[in-house]
């Protein structure tokens, strides 16, 4: 533990408290029922696209290489698994991380994509976090929006040879981040304030969520970095065969 | 274990047609969220809460509780949504905070209660999704329409391997807590990033081994499940007829009366 790592923890440590923490603190899954139909359905067409692609490169790589699909599937059971864990917080409380950003720098945005609607889907039948006409609307801001935001920070960040801990940590604190406020957006859309309309009402989602969903993007960023440092230090061989993944793209 | 799957096998209509309940589930989700009204949904929020508490072996208070699960949720978005914050007051609830208040309004509180009952009834119909037809059951619907081979197999077994791996992460937490691995908020993190490390470098051995396994048994890409639930009923699918009229006529009037 170095004296900067030991900074930063410091610092988010006193961020987080400062903020009143409620009891459970989950990743922002619109609950189920919360939109109406035409929102539904129409944030289901937006994520077509994505699926589309992630699904014709998954297809591709598979032809070249079988295995890819053993490899995908542990990447979502991974991928859930992660989600329906409690994660450490300040306050003794628990909370569940995304868990998409790490799996988009491990496994590439596009796979991520299709590997989120399905881990989406059991979270939904098993443990009734989001829902089935929400899905649409979930898997837009988790597993397409803050993904490909976060491996989009890393490459970005790979490219100018910043500190590895660092942009790992910034990618997945962005991606959260972003998560959240497209989440927000989704629900301002959906629910526009009497006074101010769409522009108020996500003024005000943005703020009233900022209480949960900034510590956890600290906490998920930090952990993301403990993640990688120890993948790097004796995973070498598992991350090359990572790169299957994402050759397809 | 995951509850709502372990009591979802014990369920007593666990071997009903899942393509009945999964329509009747699914169904009636549709139009509780189409139609937005109250006694509509306090209507299916009865149906489905009886439903499920008497066929599968949850006790009312475990439902209530399982009910409670996206209340945090629930609580901050209807903040967001039942508070405004104008210039002029606005009736029902007002307090002034310098040139603003903090106000609700008797539409905006009218609004996010229906929105309460809307959400919860939906949840309910999930929950009754869920608590009666097992995960595999669900992937046979998944089947007959028509989704792709390689989702379907995805899915099959990313169900079967969540079990293999929540139980490994749960024995390496138990190991870690033992050696006071979370003794201090910094060691928390660090105990919690290298457990994540060595999940993923087993859990990909695993697939590997799966892998050789499936393929010295000649397997082809596809996974045949041996299914063994009864057609259904015509008794049954009278009820849901009737139901979904039944349903449909409080919707009617619901929509007559300006969407009580």
């Amino acid at each position: 533990m170095n004296k900067k790592k030991r900074i930063v923890i410091a610092a988010s440590a006193g961020f987080a408290m400062a903020f009143f923490m409620p009891q459970q603190a989950d990743a922002m899954h619109i609950m189920e029922g919360y939109l109406q139909p035409v929102h539904c359905i129409a944030w289901g067409i937006v994520c077509v696209p994505f699926l589309v692609a992630g699904f014709l490169s998954i297809r591709k790589t598979l032809q070249k290489n079988r295995k890819v699909l053993m490899i995908l599937m542990m990447a979502g059971a991974y991928a859930f698994v992660l989600s329906a864990l409690k994660i450490p917080s300040v306050t003794g409380s628990s909370s569940h991380p995304t868990g998409t950003e790490l799996g988009a720098i491990l496994f590439g945005p596009s796979a991520m994509a299709v590997l989120g609607i399905l881990v989406l889907l059991f979270q939904a039948i098993l443990l009734a976090h989001g829902g089935l006409t929400t899905l649409g609307a979930n898997t837009f801001s988790m597993a397409i929006a803050g993904p490909f935001v976060a491996y989009g920070i890393y490459t970005l960040c790979k490219k100018f040879n910043v500190n590895k801990s660092v942009s790992v940590f910034v990618a997945a604190f962005i991606g959260d981040l972003f998560t959240y406020i497209v989440t927000s957006f989704q629900l301002a859309l959906a629910h526009p304030s009497e006074v101010g309309g769409i522009g108020a009402s996500f003024a005000e989602f943005t703020a009233i969520f900022a209480v949960t969903q900034i510590p956890l993007a600290v906490i998920e960023g930090l952990v993301t970095v403990a993640v990688m440092k120890g993948l790097e230090s004796f995973a070498a061989p598992e991350l090359t065969q990572l790169g299957y993944l994402k050759e397809g793209r | 274990m995951i509850l709502i799957d372990k009591l979802s096998y014990a369920s007593q209509i666990r071997y009903k047609s899942p393509f009945l309940k999964c329509g009747f589930g699914m169904g009636t989700l549709c139009v509780c969220v189409a139609a937005r009204s109250f006694i509509v949904s306090l209507f299916i929020m009865a149906v489905m809460g009886y439903l499920t508490v008497r066929f599968s072996k949850v006790s009312f208070c475990r439902y209530l509780k399982m009910m409670a699960v996206p209340l945090s949720f629930l609580i901050l978005g209807t903040i967001a949504i039942a508070v405004d914050f104008p210039k002029e007051p606005m009736g029902f609830f007002d307090l002034a905070i310098g040139e603003r208040y903090v106000s609700v309004s008797v539409s905006s509180l009218t609004y996010s209660l229906r929105l309460i009952l809307t959400a919860l009834s939906s949840v309910s119909c999930l929950y009754f999704i869920s608590l009666t037809t097992p995960m595999l059951d669900i992937i046979q619907v998944m089947k007959k329409i028509r989704l792709p081979w390689m989702i379907i197999e995805i899915t099959i077994l990313m169900y079967r391997f969540i079990f293999i791996l929540s139980d490994m992460a749960a024995a390496i937490m138990l190991s870690q807590d033992c050696r006071l691995g979370n003794i201090s908020f910094r060691k928390k993190i660090d105990s919690m990033g290298q457990m994540l490390s060595v999940l993923l470098i087993r859990a990909l051995n695993k697939a590997n081994k799966l892998y050789d396994a499936m393929e010295s048994r000649c397997y082809d890409g596809k996974i045949q499940v041996l299914w063994d639930n009864e057609k259904a009923e015509k008794k049954d699918i009278c009820m849901v007829i009737v139901f979904f009229a039944v349903l449909f006529v409080l919707t009617a009037i619901s929509k007559i009366y300006g969407g009580i």
